[in-house]
């Protein structure tokens, strides 16, 4: 068991997360490349005039978009989250209210967004486009998750974690999503968390998209965060 | 001095002079600020005046024929001589030196390291320890402890305190050096006195953007590692491994930190040591620049001077720059009788830079 689960939280940067069996305990790795995109991007830079429109696929804790809240200035950015789990869709809003955010900066609702029927079924509050899209979706494949320390199988959400049998499923179904007309505005980033290796696949499923990318290493070395954005025309 | 103090005054009156009418120009601005600074001088100045004019007008009653007359002449003139006595050794001094900028910082690190005497100098470090905790919350200064590495055989053998406040590191830099202590330790079994040392370090703690503002260093500069591998990390694994170290590589300062939970945090922390430690440097730099140009002789502090000697059989403390004994051991380690101790030193060094100031300015009227 993980230090993290025994005492129920876990920092990440100046925040303190309130963690629960089975959602993903939030990691070293999302933490640097999310303060990493809070820097290179904030809503004073991309100078719009309206608060940016965020969403995050698979929130669990809500750690990223519940963190970007906080680091960028208060009503620059309203950010939604979805997750399949309830446990994780609840977990996300406790700790959005824990961090001192609104309502209106920051909500969680329960969807699933590899259904086909997940674009019709967005509600007129969290309606596309969207300025930036995050994700830290499941990336372990079949292989790797019978390999997987105890720490994490036992106590971690197998759908936090799995990520069909390649591992890379989510990430075509959110290329899928991100190429829909008008999911995202003109300008939009999309971040997506990767495993270890994965680069070069995710990359590839992204330029099919119509995306043009770059890649992240994290503090150990590792490939760790894709970025993609339109190109410029 | 009361050449120096005349002498400020007349600079005083002259930029007073230099202000325009309505205060709009620029060059105002600075000359206000002069002026505000020097405000309590000159009503330090004002209060001398008055009171040697005093002196003169009692002089003649001093010989006054009527015996009363005579008494209550005397009786003053002691009143007021005290008073122009203590204008002169103390409201003078303190006014003429220099704010030091160490006031205006918002803190202090303070590190504590085991020195010599193995287990009895951790357990000693132990007792500083508390005393240094105990001091700063005499003084309402808040306590964090950033770095604590605790030895196996018991006590502590090293630890970073952050302490944030009003004065701290002003006070704590007397701190500075090797503190050792004389007593039967609780390990030793023949009863026989000890003799162990543990240092103490005292950085300037300066705000993000005064560090900033400081440029103490640039990110090129400094080379940052994760201490330990994750293997494929990310989802893999939850397994917390948050350690950081930072090389400076001009200097090869290298700062770990391990205490806390997440990886930012503990990057947080290494770049307030590290700016700590860069700043220190800094500091000492410029004053063996400024003795330097005034070829001044005064001795500089070395970090690994025995400064002070804890005597735990004759209840005694002394400070060995000044020579200060205080017999009473309990009470400096509770942090009330400390307070004696920075407090004379403080006082000493206010007179040294006094004496060093004297000695320049009367160069220049020599001249």
């Amino acid at each position: 068991m993980s230090i993290a689960s025994l005492l129920g939280s876990q920092p990440f940067s100046d925040l303190n997360f309130r963690v629960r069996p089975p959602v993903l305990i939030p990691r070293p790795e999302t933490e640097e490349w999310v303060v990493k995109l809070s820097q290179l991007l904030s809503p004073s830079k991309l100078a719009v005039s309206r608060p940016l429109s965020l969403l995050d696929l698979g929130t669990g804790t809500g750690c990223i978009p519940i963190l970007l809240c906080h680091i960028w200035a208060k009503g620059g950015v309203r950010a939604h989250g979805i997750d399949i789990s309830s446990d994780a869709v609840q977990l996300a809003n406790e700790n959005a209210v824990s961090c001192g955010l609104s309502p209106d900066q920051f909500n969680a609702v329960r969807a699933n967004f590899l259904s086909p029927e997940f674009l019709s079924s967005l509600s007129h509050h969290l309606a596309p486009p969207f300025d930036i899209v995050t994700s830290n979706p499941p990336y372990i494949s079949w292989d790797e998750y019978l390999r997987l320390p105890a720490s994490v199988v036992r106590h971690e959400d197998p759908k936090a974690l799995f990520g069909g049998p390649s591992g890379l499923e989510f990430y075509r179904a959110i290329a899928w999503l991100c190429s829909r007309e008008g999911f995202l505005s003109p300008r939009a980033l999309v971040a997506l968390e990767i495993g270890c290796n994965q680069a070069a696949a995710v990359q590839d499923i992204m330029q099919a998209a119509g995306f043009a990318t770059e890649v992240w290493r994290d503090a150990w070395g590792k490939e760790r965060t894709i970025i993609a954005r339109r190109p410029f025309v | 001095m009361l050449r120096v103090v005349e002498r400020r005054m007349v600079e005083r009156s002259q930029v007073q002079s230099q202000l325009s009418e309505d205060l709009s120009s620029p060059d105002d601005i600075p000359r206000l600020r002069q002026l505000k600074d020097t405000e309590i001088l000159k009503s330090a100045w004002e209060e001398w005046n008055a009171n040697k004019k005093l002196v003169e007008e009692l002089t003649p009653f001093l010989q006054d024929p009527d015996e009363t007359m005579r008494k209550l002449a005397e009786e003053d003139n002691i009143r007021i001589s005290e008073s122009l006595a203590r204008i002169l050794s103390e409201t003078f001094p303190s006014l003429l030196v220099p704010r030091s900028s160490a006031a205006d910082l918002p803190g202090a690190l303070l590190e504590l390291k085991s020195g010599v005497g193995g287990i009895e100098s951790s357990l000693f470090l132990a007792t500083l320890l508390r005393m240094y905790e105990r001091f700063a919350s005499l003084n309402k200064w808040k306590v964090n402890s950033l770095s604590h590495n605790t030895n196996d055989g018991g006590g502590i053998k090293d630890v970073i305190l952050e302490v944030k406040g009003e004065g701290a590191y002003d006070t704590l830099r007397w701190e500075s050096g090797v503190h050792r202590v004389q007593r039967v330790p609780v390990t030793e079994s023949g009863g026989r006195v000890h003799t162990s040392t543990v240092s103490a370090i005292v950085l300037p703690l300066l705000d993000e953007g005064d560090v900033r503002k400081e440029q103490l260093y640039s990110m090129d500069e400094v080379k940052l590692e994760v201490m330990r591998a994750r293997g494929a990390g990310g989802q893999h694994v939850n397994k917390t491994e948050s350690a950081i170290r930072l090389t400076h590589i001009p200097t090869g300062i290298t700062v770990s930190m391990q205490d806390e939970r997440s990886q930012h945090q503990n990057k947080r922390r290494a770049f307030q040591v590290l700016s700590a430690r860069l700043m220190d440097q800094k500091i000492t730099r410029e004053i063996a620049e400024r003795r330097a140009a005034r070829n001044s002789l005064v001795k500089s502090a070395d970090r690994s001077e025995k400064i002070r000697t804890y005597n735990y059989a004759q209840e005694r403390v002394t400070d060995h720059r000044i020579g200060l004994s205080i017999m009473n051991l309990s009470s400096v380690l509770d942090g009330d009788a400390l307070l004696d101790i920075t407090n004379a030193l403080k006082q000493d060094h206010a007179q040294r830079v006094m004496e060093e100031m004297l000695a320049g300015e009367g160069d220049a009227t020599d001249l």
